[in-house]
């Protein structure tokens, strides 16, 4: 069996480097589909990363009336922390704030004498809310519109938020939606592309399948080496589509970077190797094979 | 050893190739097909490796009826069968000691079998200098003597050769004669098709004539080429 499958390799090989022209057509048509593949890959990973990084910054606060007690607004907390949809709820009191605030402005000298002029402590105790999901703040809201308390909230800043948040959620809703499409639309072509490619290899050796046949050979014989000769092409396309990829993400990085505050795209990427190689050479030795088992069979009648 | 039975193969709608065959061929024997192109010599050969397949009518081989044998078994038929065409139907990809290596590797033979059969049937045909040369830097009845080597590597009990001269000189025509008539002699059936009246009437042996899809002639000694 082992050598059954090494003589297999073999004459796969064999073929791979007597049809170099061919062979140099098929891998390179490989290579691009599999670069388009990291490229689509890298697109998820940055529109996810930003999305993401937008997402956490959102959030809703409630700002309570300067006679509300500490024990009200923490009953309020501890009633919004059981919900499912909060993450979780910060108290900020109005010496938490105040605290805040000064530090910072502590560069602004203005600010500081001003405040030093004030009596009392003009900020409002709050409490901060994130919840799981972005299209979770308006039940939020509610639920707070809703309160016993309700009274001693002086005002909900979701509704100044409101359109930014709806605004975020659609961006990332039709990132997913139309990436997931666009994605499967290119993988067909890339897919069609390479199936194409192989059997135009394929059926430039029609005749050699006809005489394998006449001496005879059996199908798993002749498929044999042609599947092994598909899974070669992808396995050289993986390899060069590796080797483009690494470098470009390499000098990319610094680019996001600045423009993307927070997302190491390279580092990502990076942490990823055995994953990514892993993947994209099973891709790639798929792809050649399927295609190859594809094409040759239409050749195969007896 | 072979056998046709009232066989008759149309293609559709009214193509008659073969018009009730009846024909039989004793082991050993060295049969000449003669006629002109068209009269149904290949396809007649064709059936006995089942690449064509009769409309009406048994062929058997060895008491076989060939229509018993499954699709999937077909290979091993081809196996036992050794044959040899006008366009010698070579591996271009593979060179000459891999064409041999290949047909016993289709058998399953073992890697040390291959390394000693296939350089000394290559050099039987005289071939031995050549064993890395691959078809296309041969000559033609070099390509001619590597397909015998390579029908006959199986040693198989009938040797069908389709026009195998067409596409050669004389020098290299009487070449691949006498190979034929030597793996005849060591007892091989040999089924040879030919419209060459030179070949056919210097080897001298059982001919019969077709035309237009019947036989019109069986001459079973001796045989002259006619039609």
């Amino acid at each position: 069996m082992a050598t059954n499958f090494k003589k297999i390799i073999d004459s796969g090989w064999t073929n791979f480097r007597r049809n170099s022209y061919l062979s140099f057509a098929a891998t390179s048509i490989m290579a691009l589909v599999l670069i388009l593949f990291l490229g689509l890959l890298s697109l998820q990973f940055l529109s996810s990363q930003i999305v993401a990084s937008l997402q956490e910054k959102i959030d809703i606060s409630a700002y309570f009336k300067a006679d509300a007690t500490e024990e009200q607004a923490l009953k309020i907390k501890s009633d919004l922390s059981i919900l499912p949809e909060v993450a979780n709820v910060t108290y900020i009191s109005q010496e938490q704030a105040l605290a805040d605030f000064r530090a910072r402005h502590a560069q602004d000298e203005l600010i500081q004498e001003s405040l030093e002029q004030l009596d009392g402590n003009p900020l409002a105790a709050s409490l901060n809310i994130k919840t799981k999901d972005t299209s979770q703040y308006a039940a939020i809201a509610e639920f707070l519109e809703a309160s016993a308390l309700r009274s001693v909230i002086d005002k909900i800043n979701f509704y100044e938020n409101k359109g930014v948040i709806e605004r975020i959620e659609s961006i990332s809703r039709g990132i997913r939606g139309w990436g997931l499409i666009v994605t499967l639309v290119l993988v067909l072509i890339a897919v069609m592309v390479t199936f194409n490619t192989v059997r135009l290899t394929i059926f430039s050796q029609k005749q050699e399948i006809e005489i394998m046949r006449l001496v005879g050979a059996s199908n798993w014989h002749i498929r044999g080496p042609y599947l092994a000769e598909g899974g070669l092409y992808g396995l050289f396309a993986a390899v060069i589509a590796l080797a483009v990829f690494y470098p470009i993400a390499f000098f990319a990085s610094d680019k996001i970077a600045a423009f993307a505050p927070g997302i190491n795209f390279f580092g990502y990427f990076l942490v990823g190797v055995p994953q990514v190689v892993v993947m994209v050479v099973l891709l790639g030795v798929f792809l050649g094979v399927v295609s190859s088992a594809i094409a040759i069979k239409r050749h195969l009648r007896i | 050893m072979i056998k046709f039975q009232k066989v008759k193969k149309i293609y559709e709608p009214h193509d008659v190739v073969l018009n009730d065959i009846n024909l039989e061929i004793k082991p050993g024997e060295f049969v000449c097909l003669v006629g002109m192109s068209g009269a149904g010599k290949s396809t007649l050969l064709k059936m006995l490796t089942k690449e064509e397949r009769p409309t009406s009518g048994n062929v058997f081989i060895e008491g076989v009826d060939l229509a018993d044998i499954k699709d999937s078994d077909i290979p091993y038929l081809r196996r036992k069968i050794g044959t040899v065409y006008q366009d010698f139907k070579l591996l271009s990809k593979k060179n000459a000691y891999e064409n041999v290596a290949f047909a016993m590797e289709v058998s399953g033979a073992a890697a040390e079998e291959i390394e000693k059969d296939a350089p000394q049937i290559l050099s039987i045909v005289g071939l031995r200098d050549k064993l890395e040369s691959f078809p296309e830097q041969l000559s033609g009845g070099e390509k001619q003597r590597l397909a015998i080597a390579r029908a006959m590597i199986h040693r198989p009990k009938i040797l069908l050769a389709d026009e195998p001269t067409g596409n050669l000189d004389l020098v290299n025509s009487y070449d691949v004669v006498k190979l034929l008539l030597k793996i005849n002699e060591l007892g091989t059936t040999v089924v040879l098709a030919s419209h060459d009246t030179n070949i056919v009437n210097t080897i001298g042996r059982r001919v019969v004539s077709m035309d237009k899809g019947k036989i019109v002639r069986d001459q079973t000694h001796n045989g002259r080429y006619v039609i």
